[in-house]
Protein backbone atom coordinates (compact mmCIF):
# COMPACT_ATOMS: atom_id res chain seq x y z
CA UNK A 1 0.00 0.00 0.00
CA UNK A 2 1.41 3.57 -0.40
CA UNK A 3 2.78 5.47 1.94
CA UNK A 4 2.02 8.63 0.54
CA UNK A 5 0.56 9.65 -2.59
CA UNK A 6 -0.66 13.28 -4.02
CA UNK A 7 -3.80 14.47 -5.00
CA UNK A 8 -4.39 16.10 -8.18
CA UNK A 9 -8.29 17.64 -8.27
CA UNK A 10 -10.22 19.90 -5.66
CA UNK A 11 -13.42 20.30 -4.32
CA UNK A 12 -16.00 17.45 -3.35
CA UNK A 13 -13.40 14.98 -5.01
CA UNK A 14 -10.23 16.32 -3.48
CA UNK A 15 -11.76 15.45 -0.04
CA UNK A 16 -13.48 12.06 -0.80
CA UNK A 17 -10.09 11.26 -1.86
CA UNK A 18 -8.00 12.36 1.16
CA UNK A 19 -10.98 10.79 3.52
CA UNK A 20 -9.76 6.98 2.05
CA UNK A 21 -6.61 8.10 2.62
CA UNK A 22 -6.65 8.95 6.01
CA UNK A 23 -8.65 5.64 6.53
CA UNK A 24 -6.03 3.20 4.89
CA UNK A 25 -3.26 5.26 6.64
CA UNK A 26 -1.91 7.06 3.07
CA UNK A 27 -0.36 10.29 3.60
CA UNK A 28 -2.20 13.03 1.42
CA UNK A 29 -0.19 15.94 -0.34
CA UNK A 30 -3.04 17.90 -1.71
CA UNK A 31 -2.06 20.80 -4.54
CA UNK A 32 -4.05 23.56 -4.71
CA UNK A 33 -4.39 27.51 -6.89
CA UNK A 34 -4.44 30.26 -5.67
CA UNK A 35 -8.42 30.53 -5.57
CA UNK A 36 -8.40 27.69 -3.17
CA UNK A 37 -5.73 29.00 -1.10
CA UNK A 38 -8.45 28.97 1.87
CA UNK A 39 -9.92 25.93 1.23
CA UNK A 40 -10.92 24.24 4.20
CA UNK A 41 -10.24 20.37 2.77
CA UNK A 42 -6.61 21.51 2.93
CA UNK A 43 -6.42 21.48 6.83
CA UNK A 44 -7.11 17.51 6.17
CA UNK A 45 -4.14 16.67 3.97
CA UNK A 46 -1.19 15.97 5.35
CA UNK A 47 0.85 18.55 2.84
CA UNK A 48 -0.18 21.08 0.73
CA UNK A 49 1.18 22.48 -2.12
CA UNK A 50 0.58 25.66 -4.03
CA UNK A 51 0.89 24.63 -7.84
CA UNK A 52 -0.44 28.07 -9.66
CA UNK A 53 -2.85 30.30 -9.99
CA UNK A 54 -6.42 30.39 -10.35
CA UNK A 55 -7.23 29.44 -14.16
CA UNK A 56 -6.87 25.57 -14.04
CA UNK A 57 -4.47 25.60 -17.16
CA UNK A 58 -1.68 27.48 -14.74
CA UNK A 59 -2.79 24.70 -11.96
CA UNK A 60 -5.06 21.76 -11.94
CA UNK A 61 -4.84 21.09 -15.54
CA UNK A 62 -0.94 22.11 -15.72
CA UNK A 63 1.16 18.71 -15.88
CA UNK A 64 4.53 20.09 -15.63
CA UNK A 65 3.34 21.78 -12.13
CA UNK A 66 1.84 18.92 -10.52
CA UNK A 67 4.47 16.77 -11.69
CA UNK A 68 7.11 19.30 -9.89
CA UNK A 69 5.09 18.80 -6.62
CA UNK A 70 4.98 15.01 -6.92
CA UNK A 71 8.89 14.99 -6.99
CA UNK A 72 9.27 17.43 -4.68
CA UNK A 73 6.78 15.96 -2.01
CA UNK A 74 8.11 12.11 -2.86
CA UNK A 75 4.82 10.69 -3.95
CA UNK A 76 3.81 6.79 -4.95
CA UNK A 77 0.80 8.19 -7.03
CA UNK A 78 -1.17 10.60 -8.18
CA UNK A 79 -4.84 10.26 -7.44
CA UNK A 80 -6.32 12.65 -10.22
CA UNK A 81 -10.01 12.78 -9.52
CA UNK A 82 -12.69 13.19 -11.81
CA UNK A 83 -12.61 15.89 -14.63
CA UNK A 84 -9.24 18.01 -14.77
CA UNK A 85 -6.36 14.95 -15.99
CA UNK A 86 -8.76 12.15 -15.09
CA UNK A 87 -8.89 10.95 -18.29
CA UNK A 88 -5.67 12.44 -19.81
CA UNK A 89 -3.50 9.27 -21.01
CA UNK A 90 -0.34 11.90 -21.64
CA UNK A 91 -0.51 12.89 -18.13
CA UNK A 92 -0.53 9.43 -17.23
CA UNK A 93 2.16 8.51 -18.58
CA UNK A 94 4.11 11.31 -17.54
CA UNK A 95 3.28 10.23 -14.45
CA UNK A 96 4.27 6.29 -14.62
CA UNK A 97 7.43 7.54 -16.47
CA UNK A 98 8.23 9.25 -13.60
CA UNK A 99 7.88 5.94 -11.37
CA UNK A 100 4.93 7.57 -9.90
CA UNK A 101 1.78 5.20 -10.35
CA UNK A 102 -1.10 6.83 -11.75
CA UNK A 103 -4.13 5.68 -9.85
CA UNK A 104 -6.70 4.91 -12.83
CA UNK A 105 -6.53 2.05 -16.18
CA UNK A 106 -3.55 1.43 -18.29
CA UNK A 107 -2.31 4.63 -20.45
CA UNK A 108 -3.61 2.15 -23.95
CA UNK A 109 -6.98 1.64 -22.02
CA UNK A 110 -7.11 5.47 -21.43
CA UNK A 111 -5.78 6.29 -25.31
CA UNK A 112 -8.52 3.35 -26.56
CA UNK A 113 -11.77 4.16 -24.28
CA UNK A 114 -11.18 7.73 -24.81
CA UNK A 115 -10.99 8.00 -29.08
CA UNK A 116 -15.22 6.95 -29.30
CA UNK A 117 -14.26 5.44 -32.44
CA UNK A 118 -12.19 3.05 -31.43
CA UNK A 119 -14.01 2.48 -28.06
CA UNK A 120 -16.78 1.51 -30.67
CA UNK A 121 -14.59 -0.77 -32.36
CA UNK A 122 -13.67 -2.14 -28.98
CA UNK A 123 -16.98 -2.70 -27.92
CA UNK A 124 -18.30 -5.03 -31.43
CA UNK A 125 -15.01 -6.79 -30.89
CA UNK A 126 -16.37 -7.33 -27.21
CA UNK A 127 -20.02 -8.49 -28.50
CA UNK A 128 -21.28 -5.49 -26.59
CA UNK A 129 -24.51 -4.06 -28.33
CA UNK A 130 -23.77 -0.76 -30.50
CA UNK A 131 -25.89 1.46 -32.33
CA UNK A 132 -25.73 1.24 -35.73
CA UNK A 133 -23.49 4.17 -37.11
CA UNK A 134 -20.46 5.51 -39.40
CA UNK A 135 -18.45 2.82 -38.67
CA UNK A 136 -15.50 5.14 -38.31
CA UNK A 137 -14.89 9.07 -38.90
CA UNK A 138 -17.05 10.54 -41.71
CA UNK A 139 -15.08 12.93 -43.97
CA UNK A 140 -17.09 14.74 -46.64
CA UNK A 141 -20.88 15.37 -46.73
CA UNK A 142 -21.68 12.62 -49.09
CA UNK A 143 -20.27 9.91 -47.11
CA UNK A 144 -22.18 11.29 -44.53
CA UNK A 145 -24.99 11.79 -46.88
CA UNK A 146 -24.65 8.03 -47.50
CA UNK A 147 -24.46 6.80 -43.65
CA UNK A 148 -27.32 9.11 -42.67
CA UNK A 149 -29.53 7.11 -45.92
CA UNK A 150 -28.47 4.10 -44.14
CA UNK A 151 -28.93 4.24 -41.08
CA UNK A 152 -31.80 6.57 -40.74
CA UNK A 153 -32.69 9.69 -39.57
CA UNK A 154 -32.26 11.28 -36.91
CA UNK A 155 -28.51 11.02 -36.29
CA UNK A 156 -26.33 12.19 -34.24
CA UNK A 157 -22.38 13.50 -35.28
CA UNK A 158 -20.50 12.67 -32.53
CA UNK A 159 -16.57 13.98 -32.08
CA UNK A 160 -14.31 11.26 -31.70
CA UNK A 161 -12.43 12.79 -28.89
CA UNK A 162 -15.64 14.18 -27.27
CA UNK A 163 -17.28 12.31 -24.40
CA UNK A 164 -19.40 13.30 -21.63
CA UNK A 165 -21.90 15.07 -23.72
CA UNK A 166 -20.14 17.50 -25.05
CA UNK A 167 -19.44 17.31 -29.21
CA UNK A 168 -22.57 15.88 -30.50
CA UNK A 169 -25.23 17.61 -32.36
CA UNK A 170 -28.50 15.80 -33.72
CA UNK A 171 -29.67 16.21 -37.37
CA UNK A 172 -32.97 15.57 -38.23
CA UNK A 173 -32.74 15.74 -41.92
CA UNK A 174 -30.44 15.85 -45.19
CA UNK A 175 -30.59 19.40 -45.42
CA UNK A 176 -29.51 19.50 -42.18
CA UNK A 177 -26.85 17.07 -42.16
CA UNK A 178 -25.23 18.60 -45.18
CA UNK A 179 -24.86 22.18 -43.42
CA UNK A 180 -23.65 20.82 -40.23
CA UNK A 181 -20.84 18.19 -40.97
CA UNK A 182 -18.35 20.91 -41.76
CA UNK A 183 -19.26 23.11 -38.76
CA UNK A 184 -19.19 19.89 -36.32
CA UNK A 185 -15.71 19.01 -37.70
CA UNK A 186 -14.08 22.45 -36.69
CA UNK A 187 -15.87 22.45 -33.82
CA UNK A 188 -13.86 19.59 -32.98
CA UNK A 189 -11.03 20.57 -34.07
CA UNK A 190 -11.09 23.22 -31.57
CA UNK A 191 -12.62 22.23 -28.30
CA UNK A 192 -10.36 18.84 -28.64
CA UNK A 193 -7.69 19.12 -31.30
CA UNK A 194 -9.21 16.45 -33.05
CA UNK A 195 -11.47 17.09 -35.93
CA UNK A 196 -12.73 13.69 -36.23
CA UNK A 197 -16.15 13.02 -36.22
CA UNK A 198 -18.47 10.39 -36.61
CA UNK A 199 -22.35 9.34 -37.08
CA UNK A 200 -24.16 7.23 -34.91
CA UNK A 201 -28.24 6.20 -34.75
CA UNK A 202 -30.26 8.68 -32.89
CA UNK A 203 -31.99 7.47 -30.01
CA UNK A 204 -33.67 11.03 -29.27
CA UNK A 205 -35.12 9.79 -25.59
CA UNK A 206 -33.33 7.14 -23.79
CA UNK A 207 -32.75 6.32 -20.76
CA UNK A 208 -28.87 6.66 -19.67
CA UNK A 209 -28.02 3.50 -17.66
CA UNK A 210 -24.11 2.39 -16.81
CA UNK A 211 -22.55 0.11 -14.99
CA UNK A 212 -19.73 0.09 -12.56
CA UNK A 213 -17.12 -2.06 -12.79
CA UNK A 214 -13.30 -2.35 -10.80
CA UNK A 215 -10.68 -4.57 -12.05
CA UNK A 216 -7.34 -5.25 -10.72
CA UNK A 217 -3.92 -5.91 -12.53
CA UNK A 218 -4.46 -9.64 -12.57
CA UNK A 219 -7.00 -9.44 -15.06
CA UNK A 220 -9.53 -10.41 -12.26
CA UNK A 221 -13.40 -7.69 -13.12
CA UNK A 222 -16.26 -7.59 -11.31
CA UNK A 223 -19.25 -5.26 -11.91
CA UNK A 224 -21.21 -3.01 -8.91
CA UNK A 225 -24.51 -3.37 -10.68
CA UNK A 226 -25.64 -0.33 -12.06
CA UNK A 227 -26.84 3.44 -11.36
CA UNK A 228 -29.56 5.02 -13.84
CA UNK A 229 -28.48 8.74 -14.59
CA UNK A 230 -30.99 10.20 -16.86
CA UNK A 231 -31.72 12.91 -14.83
CA UNK A 232 -29.97 15.22 -17.02
CA UNK A 233 -29.89 19.07 -17.76
CA UNK A 234 -28.07 19.93 -20.86
CA UNK A 235 -26.78 16.50 -20.78
CA UNK A 236 -24.95 17.20 -17.18
CA UNK A 237 -26.35 14.52 -14.56
CA UNK A 238 -28.39 16.13 -11.81
CA UNK A 239 -29.92 13.49 -9.78
CA UNK A 240 -28.77 9.54 -10.39
CA UNK A 241 -30.38 6.89 -8.60
CA UNK A 242 -29.02 2.90 -7.74
CA UNK A 243 -30.12 0.23 -8.55
CA UNK A 244 -31.87 1.48 -12.14
CA UNK A 245 -35.83 1.85 -11.17
CA UNK A 246 -38.11 -0.61 -13.41
CA UNK A 247 -35.11 -2.28 -14.91
CA UNK A 248 -35.66 -5.87 -16.19
CA UNK A 249 -33.38 -8.08 -14.36
CA UNK A 250 -32.64 -9.63 -18.09
CA UNK A 251 -31.54 -6.22 -19.32
CA UNK A 252 -29.79 -5.99 -16.21
CA UNK A 253 -27.56 -8.95 -16.15
CA UNK A 254 -27.07 -8.50 -19.96
CA UNK A 255 -25.89 -5.23 -19.45
CA UNK A 256 -23.35 -5.87 -16.11
CA UNK A 257 -21.97 -8.45 -18.30
CA UNK A 258 -21.40 -6.84 -21.19
CA UNK A 259 -19.32 -4.31 -19.45
CA UNK A 260 -17.00 -6.84 -17.79
CA UNK A 261 -16.55 -8.06 -21.22
CA UNK A 262 -16.08 -5.25 -22.66
CA UNK A 263 -13.37 -4.37 -19.42
CA UNK A 264 -11.81 -7.53 -20.45
CA UNK A 265 -11.65 -6.72 -23.74
CA UNK A 266 -9.64 -4.08 -22.92
CA UNK A 267 -7.22 -5.11 -20.09
CA UNK A 268 -8.99 -2.73 -18.13
CA UNK A 269 -7.79 -2.11 -14.45
CA UNK A 270 -8.77 0.22 -11.56
CA UNK A 271 -12.71 1.95 -11.64
CA UNK A 272 -14.06 2.71 -14.76
CA UNK A 273 -17.81 3.13 -15.79
CA UNK A 274 -19.31 1.67 -19.03
CA UNK A 275 -22.51 3.80 -20.24
CA UNK A 276 -25.35 2.70 -22.17
CA UNK A 277 -28.52 4.09 -23.70
CA UNK A 278 -31.80 2.23 -23.19
CA UNK A 279 -34.23 2.90 -25.88
CA UNK A 280 -37.41 2.07 -23.84
CA UNK A 281 -39.45 1.93 -26.93
CA UNK A 282 -37.93 -1.46 -28.35
CA UNK A 283 -35.89 -2.49 -25.03
CA UNK A 284 -32.63 -2.39 -26.70
CA UNK A 285 -29.66 -0.82 -25.17
CA UNK A 286 -26.38 -0.10 -26.95
CA UNK A 287 -23.01 1.23 -26.00
CA UNK A 288 -21.65 4.81 -25.15
CA UNK A 289 -19.24 5.38 -23.78
CA UNK A 290 -16.60 4.18 -20.84
CA UNK A 291 -15.50 6.80 -18.36
CA UNK A 292 -12.28 5.70 -17.49
CA UNK A 293 -12.05 7.00 -13.91
CA UNK A 294 -14.05 7.64 -10.38
CA UNK A 295 -17.35 9.63 -11.07
CA UNK A 296 -19.45 11.79 -9.14
CA UNK A 297 -21.88 9.63 -8.75
CA UNK A 298 -19.94 7.07 -6.95
CA UNK A 299 -21.88 7.12 -3.88
CA UNK A 300 -25.08 5.77 -4.84
CA UNK A 301 -23.33 2.35 -5.87
CA UNK A 302 -21.38 2.90 -2.67
CA UNK A 303 -24.50 2.47 -0.21
CA UNK A 304 -26.13 -0.24 -2.26
CA UNK A 305 -23.17 -2.58 -2.24
CA UNK A 306 -21.17 -1.15 0.83
CA UNK A 307 -17.98 -0.98 -0.87
CA UNK A 308 -15.52 1.84 -0.43
CA UNK A 309 -14.80 2.86 -4.37
CA UNK A 310 -12.10 4.99 -3.37
CA UNK A 311 -10.15 3.03 -1.05
CA UNK A 312 -10.44 -0.24 -3.80
CA UNK A 313 -8.66 2.38 -6.01
CA UNK A 314 -5.91 2.76 -4.13
CA UNK A 315 -5.58 -0.76 -3.20
CA UNK A 316 -5.89 -1.74 -7.14
CA UNK A 317 -3.30 0.67 -7.67
CA UNK A 318 -1.03 -0.19 -5.30
CA UNK A 319 -0.86 -3.74 -6.76
CA UNK A 320 -3.32 -5.66 -4.83
CA UNK A 321 -5.75 -8.41 -6.13
CA UNK A 322 -9.32 -7.80 -6.06
CA UNK A 323 -10.34 -9.80 -3.40
CA UNK A 324 -14.35 -9.22 -4.11
CA UNK A 325 -16.02 -11.55 -6.07
CA UNK A 326 -19.17 -11.68 -8.10
CA UNK A 327 -20.85 -13.34 -5.91
CA UNK A 328 -20.36 -11.44 -2.84
CA UNK A 329 -21.68 -8.05 -4.30
CA UNK A 330 -25.37 -7.64 -3.68
CA UNK A 331 -27.53 -4.80 -3.75
CA UNK A 332 -29.16 -3.96 -1.02
CA UNK A 333 -31.81 -0.59 -0.73
CA UNK A 334 -32.25 1.99 -3.04
CA UNK A 335 -30.17 5.46 -3.11
CA UNK A 336 -30.59 7.92 -4.32
CA UNK A 337 -28.18 11.37 -4.92
CA UNK A 338 -28.86 14.69 -6.07
CA UNK A 339 -26.06 17.03 -7.56
CA UNK A 340 -26.69 20.35 -5.57
CA UNK A 341 -24.92 23.04 -7.40
CA UNK A 342 -24.22 26.93 -6.73
CA UNK A 343 -26.58 27.98 -10.46
CA UNK A 344 -30.03 30.03 -10.16
CA UNK A 345 -32.79 27.98 -11.28
CA UNK A 346 -34.72 30.97 -11.70
CA UNK A 347 -32.29 32.56 -13.98
CA UNK A 348 -31.20 30.02 -16.54
CA UNK A 349 -28.73 28.38 -14.19
CA UNK A 350 -26.83 31.53 -14.13
CA UNK A 351 -23.33 30.61 -12.11
CA UNK A 352 -23.94 31.77 -7.88
CA UNK A 353 -20.33 32.10 -6.57
CA UNK A 354 -19.15 33.91 -3.87
CA UNK A 355 -19.23 33.47 -0.17
CA UNK A 356 -21.72 31.35 1.41
CA UNK A 357 -22.82 33.48 4.58
CA UNK A 358 -24.87 30.84 6.04
CA UNK A 359 -24.86 27.06 5.90
CA UNK A 360 -26.85 24.06 7.37
CA UNK A 361 -26.17 20.70 5.86
CA UNK A 362 -29.42 17.83 5.90
CA UNK A 363 -28.51 15.17 8.40
CA UNK A 364 -31.06 11.93 9.56
CA UNK A 365 -31.05 8.31 8.93
CA UNK A 366 -30.34 7.09 5.84
CA UNK A 367 -28.58 10.40 4.72
CA UNK A 368 -25.09 11.16 3.24
CA UNK A 369 -23.53 14.54 2.63
CA UNK A 370 -20.38 14.39 0.37
CA UNK A 371 -18.87 18.22 0.28
CA UNK A 372 -16.35 20.91 0.56
CA UNK A 373 -18.65 23.32 1.38
CA UNK A 374 -19.56 24.96 4.83
CA UNK A 375 -20.35 28.45 6.31
CA UNK A 376 -18.17 31.01 5.40
CA UNK A 377 -16.64 29.33 2.38
CA UNK A 378 -16.08 31.45 -0.46
CA UNK A 379 -17.12 29.61 -3.58
CA UNK A 380 -14.96 30.61 -6.40
CA UNK A 381 -16.15 31.85 -10.09
CA UNK A 382 -13.43 29.57 -11.53
CA UNK A 383 -14.44 26.46 -11.74
CA UNK A 384 -16.93 23.96 -11.79
CA UNK A 385 -20.48 24.97 -9.55
CA UNK A 386 -20.98 21.61 -8.00
CA UNK A 387 -21.02 22.51 -3.89
CA UNK A 388 -21.89 19.30 -2.82
CA UNK A 389 -23.83 15.68 -3.05
CA UNK A 390 -26.67 14.47 -1.44
CA UNK A 391 -27.25 10.98 -0.97
CA UNK A 392 -30.05 8.83 0.41
CA UNK A 393 -30.40 5.23 1.00
CA UNK A 394 -33.49 3.29 2.40
CA UNK A 395 -34.55 -0.02 2.00
CA UNK A 396 -37.52 0.99 -0.82
CA UNK A 397 -37.37 3.57 -3.33
CA UNK A 398 -40.52 4.97 -1.92
CA UNK A 399 -38.84 5.87 1.34
CA UNK A 400 -35.49 7.11 -0.77
CA UNK A 401 -37.59 9.18 -2.48
CA UNK A 402 -39.41 10.17 1.10
CA UNK A 403 -36.31 10.73 2.77
CA UNK A 404 -34.54 12.86 -0.09
CA UNK A 405 -37.54 15.44 0.07
CA UNK A 406 -37.31 15.77 4.00
CA UNK A 407 -32.98 16.01 3.47
CA UNK A 408 -33.63 18.62 0.65
CA UNK A 409 -36.07 20.61 2.57
CA UNK A 410 -33.31 20.91 5.52
CA UNK A 411 -30.82 22.63 3.42
CA UNK A 412 -29.68 26.28 4.46
CA UNK A 413 -27.67 27.74 2.03
CA UNK A 414 -27.53 31.81 2.06
CA UNK A 415 -26.99 33.54 -0.19
CA UNK A 416 -25.42 31.52 -2.70
CA UNK A 417 -28.41 30.26 -5.42
CA UNK A 418 -28.46 26.56 -6.02
CA UNK A 419 -30.21 23.75 -7.63
CA UNK A 420 -31.72 22.32 -4.28
CA UNK A 421 -35.60 23.84 -5.62
CA UNK A 422 -35.18 22.06 -9.18
CA UNK A 423 -33.93 18.92 -7.45
CA UNK A 424 -37.24 19.37 -5.21
CA UNK A 425 -39.19 20.05 -8.72
CA UNK A 426 -38.39 16.73 -9.96
CA UNK A 427 -38.64 14.70 -6.56
CA UNK A 428 -42.55 16.22 -6.30
CA UNK A 429 -43.14 15.01 -9.83
CA UNK A 430 -45.40 12.42 -10.29
CA UNK A 431 -43.47 10.89 -13.58
CA UNK A 432 -40.06 10.93 -10.84
CA UNK A 433 -42.19 8.52 -8.21
CA UNK A 434 -43.26 6.40 -11.23
CA UNK A 435 -39.84 6.29 -11.96
CA UNK A 436 -40.79 7.62 -15.48
CA UNK A 437 -38.02 9.62 -16.75
CA UNK A 438 -35.84 9.96 -19.65
CA UNK A 439 -32.96 12.01 -20.50
CA UNK A 440 -35.46 15.09 -21.90
CA UNK A 441 -38.04 14.83 -18.41
CA UNK A 442 -35.98 17.81 -16.49
CA UNK A 443 -35.82 20.33 -19.46
CA UNK A 444 -39.47 19.68 -20.59
CA UNK A 445 -41.23 19.05 -17.75
CA UNK A 446 -38.90 20.93 -14.80
CA UNK A 447 -37.42 23.96 -16.51
CA UNK A 448 -39.92 25.50 -17.97
CA UNK A 449 -41.94 26.20 -14.78
CA UNK A 450 -38.92 26.98 -13.10
CA UNK A 451 -38.57 30.54 -15.44
CA UNK B 1 -15.85 59.04 -7.41
CA UNK B 2 -14.79 61.51 -4.50
CA UNK B 3 -14.81 61.28 -0.88
CA UNK B 4 -18.08 63.25 -0.75
CA UNK B 5 -19.63 60.96 -2.55
CA UNK B 6 -18.82 58.18 -1.07
CA UNK B 7 -19.57 59.49 2.13
CA UNK B 8 -23.25 60.19 0.75
CA UNK B 9 -23.32 56.35 0.25
CA UNK B 10 -21.96 55.14 3.20
CA UNK B 11 -24.59 57.38 4.73
CA UNK B 12 -27.94 56.07 2.84
CA UNK B 13 -26.65 52.91 3.21
CA UNK B 14 -26.75 52.84 7.09
CA UNK B 15 -29.85 55.25 7.31
CA UNK B 16 -31.20 52.37 5.32
CA UNK B 17 -29.50 49.29 7.16
CA UNK B 18 -28.46 48.24 3.92
CA UNK B 19 -25.81 45.56 3.76
CA UNK B 20 -24.33 45.73 0.53
CA UNK B 21 -24.24 48.66 -2.31
CA UNK B 22 -22.93 48.15 -5.59
CA UNK B 23 -22.49 51.70 -7.38
CA UNK B 24 -21.36 51.56 -11.34
CA UNK B 25 -20.96 54.74 -12.77
CA UNK B 26 -19.49 54.31 -16.19
CA UNK B 27 -15.95 53.04 -15.60
CA UNK B 28 -16.36 54.15 -12.23
CA UNK B 29 -17.63 50.55 -9.78
CA UNK B 30 -17.93 50.70 -6.12
CA UNK B 31 -18.82 47.90 -4.11
CA UNK B 32 -19.76 48.92 -0.31
CA UNK B 33 -20.49 46.04 2.21
CA UNK B 34 -21.55 46.75 5.90
CA UNK B 35 -19.97 43.91 8.06
CA UNK B 36 -21.59 42.80 11.31
CA UNK B 37 -20.12 44.97 13.41
CA UNK B 38 -21.88 47.63 11.46
CA UNK B 39 -18.21 48.79 9.97
CA UNK B 40 -18.70 50.08 6.24
CA UNK B 41 -15.72 47.87 4.42
CA UNK B 42 -14.65 48.98 0.37
CA UNK B 43 -14.30 46.95 -1.52
CA UNK B 44 -12.72 47.94 -5.58
CA UNK B 45 -13.41 46.96 -8.69
CA UNK B 46 -12.35 46.83 -11.74
CA UNK B 47 -11.92 43.28 -12.58
CA UNK B 48 -12.90 40.60 -11.16
CA UNK B 49 -9.87 39.21 -9.12
CA UNK B 50 -10.38 36.13 -6.96
CA UNK B 51 -10.12 36.73 -3.26
CA UNK B 52 -8.19 40.40 -3.67
CA UNK B 53 -10.95 42.46 -4.72
CA UNK B 54 -13.84 40.86 -2.51
CA UNK B 55 -14.10 42.83 0.15
CA UNK B 56 -14.63 40.78 3.61
CA UNK B 57 -16.93 41.98 6.51
CA UNK B 58 -14.70 41.93 9.14
CA UNK B 59 -11.83 44.08 10.87
CA UNK B 60 -9.28 45.26 8.74
CA UNK B 61 -4.98 44.25 8.70
CA UNK B 62 -6.26 40.28 8.48
CA UNK B 63 -3.18 40.21 5.90
CA UNK B 64 0.26 41.59 6.28
CA UNK B 65 1.78 43.28 3.82
CA UNK B 66 5.39 43.20 3.16
CA UNK B 67 5.10 46.75 4.62
CA UNK B 68 7.85 49.76 4.40
CA UNK B 69 7.24 49.88 0.51
CA UNK B 70 9.30 46.11 0.35
CA UNK B 71 8.58 44.07 -2.88
CA UNK B 72 8.51 40.54 -3.10
CA UNK B 73 9.60 38.34 -5.70
CA UNK B 74 7.47 35.40 -5.22
CA UNK B 75 7.99 31.73 -7.07
CA UNK B 76 6.36 31.37 -10.20
CA UNK B 77 7.03 27.31 -10.31
CA UNK B 78 6.69 24.73 -7.71
CA UNK B 79 10.62 22.84 -7.74
CA UNK B 80 13.36 23.90 -5.33
CA UNK B 81 15.12 26.85 -4.40
CA UNK B 82 19.11 26.80 -5.12
CA UNK B 83 20.42 30.45 -4.07
CA UNK B 84 23.76 29.76 -6.40
CA UNK B 85 24.28 28.53 -10.15
CA UNK B 86 26.18 25.54 -8.56
CA UNK B 87 27.25 23.87 -5.62
CA UNK B 88 30.62 25.52 -5.60
CA UNK B 89 29.25 29.09 -6.55
CA UNK B 90 28.39 32.19 -4.95
CA UNK B 91 25.47 32.71 -4.46
CA UNK B 92 23.09 34.92 -7.25
CA UNK B 93 22.66 37.99 -4.68
CA UNK B 94 23.20 38.26 -1.22
CA UNK B 95 21.52 40.90 1.69
CA UNK B 96 22.45 44.30 0.70
CA UNK B 97 22.84 43.28 -3.06
CA UNK B 98 21.60 45.43 -5.53
CA UNK B 99 19.49 43.86 -8.10
CA UNK B 100 17.54 45.88 -12.14
CA UNK B 101 14.38 43.90 -13.33
CA UNK B 102 16.86 41.44 -15.29
CA UNK B 103 18.97 40.27 -13.00
CA UNK B 104 18.95 36.63 -11.93
CA UNK B 105 18.29 35.97 -8.76
CA UNK B 106 18.07 32.34 -8.05
CA UNK B 107 16.82 29.09 -9.80
CA UNK B 108 14.30 26.80 -9.17
CA UNK B 109 14.91 23.73 -10.26
CA UNK B 110 11.49 22.24 -11.19
CA UNK B 111 11.55 18.18 -12.95
CA UNK B 112 15.78 18.32 -13.33
CA UNK B 113 15.04 21.80 -15.33
CA UNK B 114 17.24 24.73 -13.84
CA UNK B 115 14.77 27.80 -14.42
CA UNK B 116 16.81 30.87 -13.62
CA UNK B 117 14.62 33.24 -11.92
CA UNK B 118 14.79 37.32 -12.53
CA UNK B 119 14.34 39.92 -9.51
CA UNK B 120 11.70 41.41 -12.56
CA UNK B 121 11.66 44.92 -9.97
CA UNK B 122 14.65 47.20 -9.00
CA UNK B 123 16.29 47.70 -5.74
CA UNK B 124 18.31 46.43 -3.25
CA UNK B 125 17.68 42.42 -1.63
CA UNK B 126 16.52 43.14 1.86
CA UNK B 127 15.28 39.95 3.06
CA UNK B 128 16.05 36.50 1.89
CA UNK B 129 13.52 34.32 2.78
CA UNK B 130 13.91 30.32 1.76
CA UNK B 131 17.11 28.59 2.31
CA UNK B 132 19.52 26.55 -0.43
CA UNK B 133 17.64 23.78 -1.77
CA UNK B 134 14.65 24.11 0.06
CA UNK B 135 11.24 23.54 -2.03
CA UNK B 136 8.93 26.40 -2.58
CA UNK B 137 5.47 26.38 -3.85
CA UNK B 138 3.94 28.65 -6.59
CA UNK B 139 3.71 32.00 -5.55
CA UNK B 140 6.13 31.41 -2.38
CA UNK B 141 7.82 34.31 -1.70
CA UNK B 142 12.14 34.35 -2.32
CA UNK B 143 13.09 37.74 -1.74
CA UNK B 144 12.22 40.88 -0.03
CA UNK B 145 13.52 43.85 -2.21
CA UNK B 146 13.36 47.26 -0.37
CA UNK B 147 14.19 50.66 -2.95
CA UNK B 148 17.67 51.05 -4.01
Amino acid sequence: MFSRILVANRGEIALRIIRACRELGIETVAVFSEADRDAGWLHLAKHRICIGPGPSAESYLNIPRIIAAAELSDVQAIHPGYGFLSENPHFAEVCRSCKIEFVGPSVEAMRTLGDKIEAKRLARAARVPVAPDSDGAVETVEDAVAVAERIGYPVAIKAAAGGGGRGIRFVHNEATLRSSLKQAQHEAEIAFKDGRVYMEKCVENFRHIEVQILGDMRGNVVHLFERECSLQRRRQKVIEEAPAFNLDSNIREEMCRAAIRLAKEVGYFNAGTVEFMLDEETNEFYFLEVNTRVQVEHPITEMITGEDLLKWQLRIASGEPLTLRQRDIAPAGHAIECRINAEDPARDFAPSPGRIEAFVAPGGPGVRWDSHIYQGYAVPPTYDSLLGKLIVHRHTRDEAVNTMRRALSEFVIYPTKTTVSLCRDVLNHQAFRKGRCNTAFIEREIVPSME
Amino acid sequence: MDIEEIRKLVALMVENDLAELDVSDGENKIKLRRGPSGEVVMGAAPAPVPAAAQAEAQPPAAVEGPGRDLVEIKSPMVGTFYAAPGPDSDPFVSAGSTVGPDDVVCVVEAMKVMNEIKAECAGQIVEICVTNAEPVEFGQVLFRVGPG
